[in-house]
Order: C-alpha cells, then structure tokens, then sequence
C-alpha cells in the first residue's frame, strides 16, 4: 500500500518536472513546443557526457540546463519567432527541429542504448519497506522546480512581465513590456527546464535517441489539460499520473501507458478546461 | 416568381476555365499519368519499382492528410493509424484465418468499416462546438498511440513489435502491382484534384477560413468534418490494406504517430491544399530517400527536417505552388492570352432574383425571450431579460459599453451560451441548439467585427450562403447564384456586383461588410441581428444601410434587432428601442420617448446608479 502510494507521489513528480518546461512555454507563448522530446534527449545525453569524463554526476544537471538554455534561444530568435500567429505551423516547425536536432544526436553518440551514472544510487528502507532513493529524491527536485518557477514568477521583475504578456499580451505590449524579449527568455528557459527534467529521469532508465518521445506526448496532454496554471499541472501530473500507476498495477502495463493520453484527452472532451479553475 | 438577369461582368468559376475545358484538362493529364504508369514497369528496374509501389500508396494516403489539413484546416496526425488499421486488417486475416478471394474481400470490408467507425468516433471526440485546432490535433496524436499500444498488446496475435511477417496473400507481379497501385493512385488523384475544385470543396475551404461565420450560415460544420474524415479514414485504410498485400508484411511503425507526422511533412512539402503537391512530394521524396537515404544515411533525414522547417517558416505554402507559378510565367503569351480571353467571354454569370414569399405569421413574435440570464461565474452579465419582437418590428438595443449587448446577440444566435430563461424564434424554442439549428430556424446574424472567408472570392461567399437553399456539387462549380431580391438589391446599389470576382481579402472594408450583410440577407431570415453595422462606415454607406435596412422592415416584415452606438442613426431607422444597463433591461419604448427620457441621459453621463 505505502509502496502504490510512493509509486504514484514519484510518478506525479516525475511528470511534473518533465511538463513544467512545455507549460511555462505554452503559457507564454500560446504554442506546443514539439522539440520537446528532444530537449529531453538532450539533457539525457548531457549527463552521459558526465559520465564519460567521469565528472560529478551532480554536474550533470547545470549542464543540461546550461545546453537547453543556449540552444532554446538560438531555436526562439531563428525559426519560432516567425510563427507566432501560426501555432499549428510552430508544432510542424518545432517537429521538423526535433528530428534534424535526433540526428545529429545519433550520428554523435550512435544508435544504442548506454547508460549515465545517477547521482545517487540503491533504496532506502521506509517504514520497513526498501523504495528507491532516486525516485524519493525526484519529489524533491519536483518541490524544488516548482519553489523556483514560483519564485521567478512572482518575485522578480521579469516574472512579473511574464505573466502580465501570459494574461492579456496587447495590454503588456501598451505598456511598455518587451513582449519578443519576454518570449526569447520564456522558450530559453523553458528548453533549459526541459534538458535540465532530461538530465533527472536519465538514472531511472537509459539513454538512447528516442528517449524524449513518450515523455513528449505525455507532457503534451497534461499540459493541454493545465492551461496555463502550474497549480492545475500539478493536479493533473496528481491526478493523471495516479491513475497511470493504478492502470498499470491493478489492470495492465499496455493500459496503464493509454491511461493518461486517453483521460486526457476525455477530460477535455467534457471540461475544455481541464483542471484549470478560472 | 424567379426572374433572371445576366451580369455582364466576369464569371464565378474557380479557374475561370469552363467546366468542360477543365474536364478536358484533367482527363488529358490523367491520361498522361496512366500512361507513364503503364510504360513504368519496362524502364524500371525491380528495386525502383518496388518503391514506387510503397510511394504511390503512401502519396494516397498522404492526399487524405491534404484533404483533411489542407482543405479543410485539420490538422491530423492519425491517418497513419489508419494507414496500420487497414494494413493489421489484411495481415491478421491472411495469417489467422488465411488468404482467398472471400476472406480477403471479408478483411478489406472489415478494414473500411473499423476505420469509418474509428474515425466517427475520434470526429466525435475532436470536433464539438468551441473545440480548438490544437485539441483536434490532440486526439489524433492519441489515436495512433492507442492503436499500437493494442498492437503491442497483442502478443502473437498481433505479431506485438516484430508485427506479422509472410502470410499468404494475392499475389501480383511486380509489374502487376506496379499498374494496381498506380493506376488507382492517379485516379483518386484526379478525383481529388476536381473534388477540392468543386462548390463543396469552396464549402470545407470555408470551414478552414472561418469556422464561426459557416456555422452561422446554417453549415453543420462538426457533420461535414466528421463525415470527410470518416472517408479519408477509408481511403487510408485501403493503402493501407493494399501495402499490406504488396509487402506481406505489417508492423507497428505502420500505424504509430511518427508515421503519422511523416505524411503531415510530406504534405506540408509539397504544398498544402494543391492535391498535386503532395502526391508529387511524397512520390519524389520516398523515390529520393530510397537512393540517397542508403548513400548519405543521417544526413538525409537532417536535409529533409531542414528543408521541413525552412518550408514551414517562410514557405507556409510549400514548394509546388512557386513552381508552378514560375513555370506558368514561361507559358507562351499567345496561350496565356486564349485563357484569359475565355475566362472573359465564354462565361456569363447569371444572378436569379426570387422573392420570397413569405411565411411568417404576424400573431406571433418573431422574436421573444422570457428571462434569459447570463452568468459568468459570480458575474451576472445578463438578468431576467424579457422581450418580444414582432414581425416588421427594427428594434435598436442601446447601452453603454459592457451592459451585455453583444452577450445577448450571443446568446439567442447559440442555445448553449445562456444560463437561464427561454428563447423562442418564429415560435420555435431554440433550446440548446447550435448556431446552424438555430439559422435553420430563421435567424441570420452579423458579427461586431466582420467575419468573412478571406481566401474566397466574392461570388463563392455568395453561394455559400446559399448554403440551406441549395446542395453544393462535389464536381461541378455553379456559373450562377440564386440571391433573393433584398440581398440582391444591396448587392447592385453598393457596386459589389462589378467585383464578384474578387478575393474577399482584397476588399475594403466598407465592402466587407456589405458583403457581411448580402450573406445574411442571402439565407432568407425572418429574423435579423445585426451588431454594429456602420460601424467604421462612411457617411453615405451609413445612409444606404439604414435604407435598406427600413426597407427589409417595411416591405418583407422582417424583424430586426440591431446593436448600435450612433445615435442618429438609431433614431433614423428604430422603431423601438431597448435600453440594457449593467446587464439589466431598464426601458423599452418607442424611440422617441426613451431617447429623451432622462434615464438614457444619465446612463450615457455617467450618473446613474
């Protein structure tokens, strides 16, 4: 029982991070980055670049971050900032970046599965049971990206721009607010967050140049179901994502992986706001 | 009661080419098609031919991707799900049950009626009233993300990853299948191409400009999304079936999303909208990436996603329409010149005049609501509003910004925007309906801001909102246009009649929205709304909308609602007047006697409270 109520706090929390990069960019930008998946690749590639130099494994995550930044605003000023009246053509034109930039993963670094050291490593014992520690670890990465995204929307200058050009973007621009250099730094950071959630799942699993895919179509429809609240994604990553692990314990693993693309998808069917509240 | 006149001006056709010279054209390049489909086989070697085979059937699909996204506006990632359902359907059966010319015709019936089902229902899901671009393009990613999770489910049912490999099958030579899947390629290619030039494809491309304006011109638009996708579903599962007799083999990469946003590329590649576009990329691309893909292997797939992005970006079009236009620059003059001669002479476009009768019974309102509530939340923007209109009756609602105006226009022209309170048009309550079942019932609507198909032309809007009068043909483009006499009447005295021929986007603005007006006047209401009018007009427009506007009143017994902020002109042409304050009905009178009653003077002043 304790064990089912883990699985779906880390589950939540993993979904948390791996979405909170395409939130803040949909929020700002009214547009799904579909480079998504990539962004996460990347990070996971990032931290297998640590392992290779036999660097700290905790550097791993400033690096993913760092890459995802650079690259997130080369992408913004190059190729997104012509889109913006068009958000169909921005999933086509960050679709088309997401594979060119999977190539030139796979001619760097080949086809094959490897693997990147974690950070930390084994199970701790909990109330008598043994859980992973990495996975415990995640709610407090999750926790920690929601303190800061919080923390740069509220109490900073620029996030207090950001979500002026989030609630109403004409009245932001009549007043003054650099709405291009709000969206420059919105994706940047945004693709950054997405490496950066690449570089923390990398020790759950492996790191191969299709990693990012399923995380991507999973970020997609929670995000689509939050809006633009990260309050809302956390209930639904809560909500989703426990009943992906319920699915997948009680049902099957083939239903649990539909679980969450399909009640999303209902959901918004039948509420069009999903777990917004407003 | 039908009188014809002939306008003298140019004529409505899409080309500006007669139907029987643009049948002459199609039948030609068809034949030339079919032709080099034929000799194929003979100057091909094997390995060519066999991608051919794939890239014809892949180009078909790939045309349902163009019909849905570039017609009709929907974006779809889930016609390779169908693609793989019509493919499983033919592979489960073949190796399952086993190949003859019955369980064959039972897989392929089989594969069409799951994909139309499957299709329905993901229409369903996607297209409710109110649902976005973005949502739609939701469901069809999910789609195939099921489908190959139940294909991986499968265990040695469905062959689960490695799929099904070397059942039985009919089989063709490779010539055979060469001409087979050629020649049904350049056939559906030729219907497509005459299909989305017809007055139903002017219908989807309408859909695809302004899904709000068709619906209010009693076009059911989520049926006709539905229904076309249901087909194209089909036509997919076909290839899909027919690729999975030519390979005898399927696999779960024949059904995922990835495949499904291949197409999306291919499509987008060779320009959205065109038929011929994408057929000729995707046939030239899976011809190209066979070659090169073995010599240049990354490298390909990176030129291609370039290339995708660079398109996307400042070629929105894609690359067949540029090349063609330059190639149309290098026609000879003299046959450049005999076009456009026809498209002068040999046309003239005949303008039908009806009256209509009319059936309104003058006992009853045409109009009435009976405490029709509006909540926002918390926020009460409209509260018990009653009022009754007759027949004949051009009543002006007046109020200063934000007392609910245009949320009551809302609210009587969709059953489901009201909180509370009945709504009834010529009697008829419009309960929850959508806005199509309520034009259905006689009321026509104009928008604040004028909402208009800006890719069409002026004669092509007219036809369109003829749309409950008549069936548009899903070949034939019509030379002519039924307009009944009071939209015909705007349409001569604003001039818009010399430029039926012109895009809607091309128009100034005044004329947009006359041609906003001739539209709604064009459905034959009994029942008007009209939200700010002369907004942004001149003078003498203003003047010319009013008359006619008393006109439709007077001679027809329509009865009209109209939001205005001019006051003169409101006084010029209401006879009644209805006051809306902080969503609340406050007077309800002759004109005359609320414009000068002091409540109006103190609302418009501010000191009320």
């Amino acid at each position: 029982m304790l064990y089912l109520f883990l699985d779906i706090i880390t589950t939540a929390a993993i979904l948390f991070i791996v979405s909170s990069g395409l939130l803040i960019i949909f929020g700002v930008m009214k547009i799904i980055n579909f480079a998504h998946g990539v962004f996460l690749t990347i990070g996971g590639y990032s931290s297998l670049v640590v392992t290779h130099f036999d660097w700290n494994p905790w550097f791993s995550m400033p690096l993913a971050f760092v890459v995802g930044c650079l690259l997130g605003s080369v992408i913004e000023r190059t190729v997104l900032r012509f889109l913006y009246h068009r958000p169909l053509d921005a999933i086509l034109a960050t679709w088309g970046l997401g594979i060119v930039l999977g190539q030139l993963i796979i001619i760097g670094f080949g086809r094959e599965v490897q693997f990147a050291a974690g950070p930390v490593s084994g199970a701790m014992e909990l109330f008598g049971d043994f859980y992973s520690k990495y996975r415990l670890l995640l709610i407090i990465f999750s926790v920690l990206v929601a303190g800061a995204m919080w923390l740069l929307l509220k109490g900073t200058r620029i996030g207090l721009q950001t979500r002026a050009v989030i609630m109403n973007e004409p009245l932001a621009r009549g007043l003054g607010i650099n709405s291009s250099r709000v969206r420059l730094i919105t994706f940047s950071f945004g693709a950054g967050l997405a490496c950066l959630a690449g570089a923390f799942i990398t020790p759950l699993s492996s790191v191969d140049p299709n990693m990012g895919l399923p995380w991507l179509v999973s970020a997609f429809m929670l995000v689509l179901v939050s809006g633009n609240s990260f309050l809302a994604l956390a209930s639904a990553c809560i909500v989703l994502g426990g009943a992906q692990v319920l699915a997948s314990t009680y049902i099957s693993p083939v239903i649990g992986g539909l679980t969450l693309a399909v009640l999303a998808a209902l959901l918004l069917r039948i509420r069009p706001k999903g777990f917004a509240y407003d | 009661m039908t009188r014809l006149v002939t306008g003298a001006d140019a004529n409505h056709t899409y080309l500006g080419l007669p139907l029987h010279v643009r049948f002459k054209a199609v039948s030609i390049l068809t034949g030339l098609a079919l032709l080099v489909v034929l000799i194929g086989p003979f100057v091909l070697d094997p390995y060519t031919q066999s991608v051919l085979i794939r890239a014809f059937l892949l180009a078909i699909t790939a045309l349902t991707v163009d019909l849905l996204w570039g017609t009709t506006g929907i974006l779809t990632f889930a016609q390779g799900a169908f693609f793989g359902i019509g493919a499983y359907a033919a592979g489960l059966m073949f190796t399952h049950v086993g190949y003859t010319v019955g369980t064959m015709m039972l897989a392929l019936l089989a594969a069409i009626a799951v994909s139309m089902l499957v299709a329905a229902f993901v229409g369903w899901l996607a297209f409710w009233q109110g649902a976005t671009p973005l949502y739609v393009a939701v469901v069809t990613l999910v789609l195939p993300i099921v489908v190959v999770q139940l294909i991986y489910s499968g265990g040695a049912f469905t062959g689960s990853s490695s799929g099904l490999v070397g059942f039985d099958a009919p089989s063709l030579s490779m010539s055979g299948w060469f001409w087979f899947t050629g020649t049904i390629m350049v056939l559906l290619t030729a219907c497509a191409w005459v299909f989305i030039r017809s007055d139903y494809g002017r219908k989807l491309n309408a859909v695809r400009d302004n899904e709000t304006r068709s619906r209010y011109l009693g076009i059911p638009t989520s049926n006709v999304k539905i229904i076309l996708m249901m087909f194209m579903a089909a036509l997919a599962s076909l290839a899909g079936f027919i690729y999975a007799c030519v390979g005898t083999i399927v696999a779960p990469e024949h059904a995922d999303f990835v495949f499904g946003t291949e197409l999306v590329i291919y499509v987008a590649l060779g320009g959205r909208g065109t038929v011929l576009g994408p057929v000729i990329g995707t046939i030239g691309l899976e011809w190209a990436s066979a070659y090169v893909s073995s010599i240049l292997p990354f490298v390909w797939t990176i030129i291609i996603g370039a290339i995708f992005v660079v398109v996307i970006v400042v070629l929105p079009e894609g690359l067949l329409p540029p090349i063609w236009r330059a190639l149309a620059r290098r026609l000879p003059a003299r046959l450049a010149n005999t076009a456009k001669s026809k498209r002068a002479t040999v046309f003239h476009p005949l303008v039908e005049i009806g009256a209509k009768s009319s059936t309104t019974s003058l006992t009853q309102p045409a109009l009435s609501l009976t405490s029709v509530t509006k909540r926002y939340g918390h926020l009460q923007v409209l509260n018990g509003i009653d009022i009754q209109i007759m027949p004949g009756e051009l009543v002006g609602i007046v109020g200063p910004n934000g007392a609910g105006k245009t949320t009551l226009m809302r609210c009587i022209s969709d059953g489901m925007e009201r909180s509370g309170g009945t709504i009834k048009v010529n009697g008829k309550s419009i309960d929850h309906k959508s806005p199509e079942g309520i034009t259905a019932l006689g009321l026509g609507r104009s928008f604040q801001n004028t909402s208009l198909f800006g890719s069409l032309r002026v004669s092509e809007c007219l036809r369109l909102a003829r749309y409950p009068h008549y069936k548009p043909s899903k070949i034939d483009t019509a030379d002519r246009v039924g307009l009944p006499l009071a939209a015909m009447e705007v349409l001569e005295s604003t001039g818009l009649q010399a430029q039926l021929q012109e895009q809607v986007n091309n128009l100034p603005h005044g004329m947009k929205r006359a041609l906003e007006l001739i539209m709604v006047l064009s459905l034959e209401p009994s029942v008007l709304l009209l939200d700010e009018p002369t907004a942004g007009l001149t003078k003498a427009d203003r003047l010319m909308i009013g008359r006619i506007l008393t006109d439709l009143q007077t001679r027809l017994g329509l009865a009209i609602v109209l939001i205005e902020h001019d006051f003169d002109f409101v006084k010029q042409v209401c006879s009644r007047l209805v006051v809306l304050h902080r969503g609340e009905l406050i007077l309800d009178g002759p004109v005359q006697e609320v414009v000068n009653s002091d409540l109006v003077q103190e609302i418009y002043s501010g000191h009320v409270e």
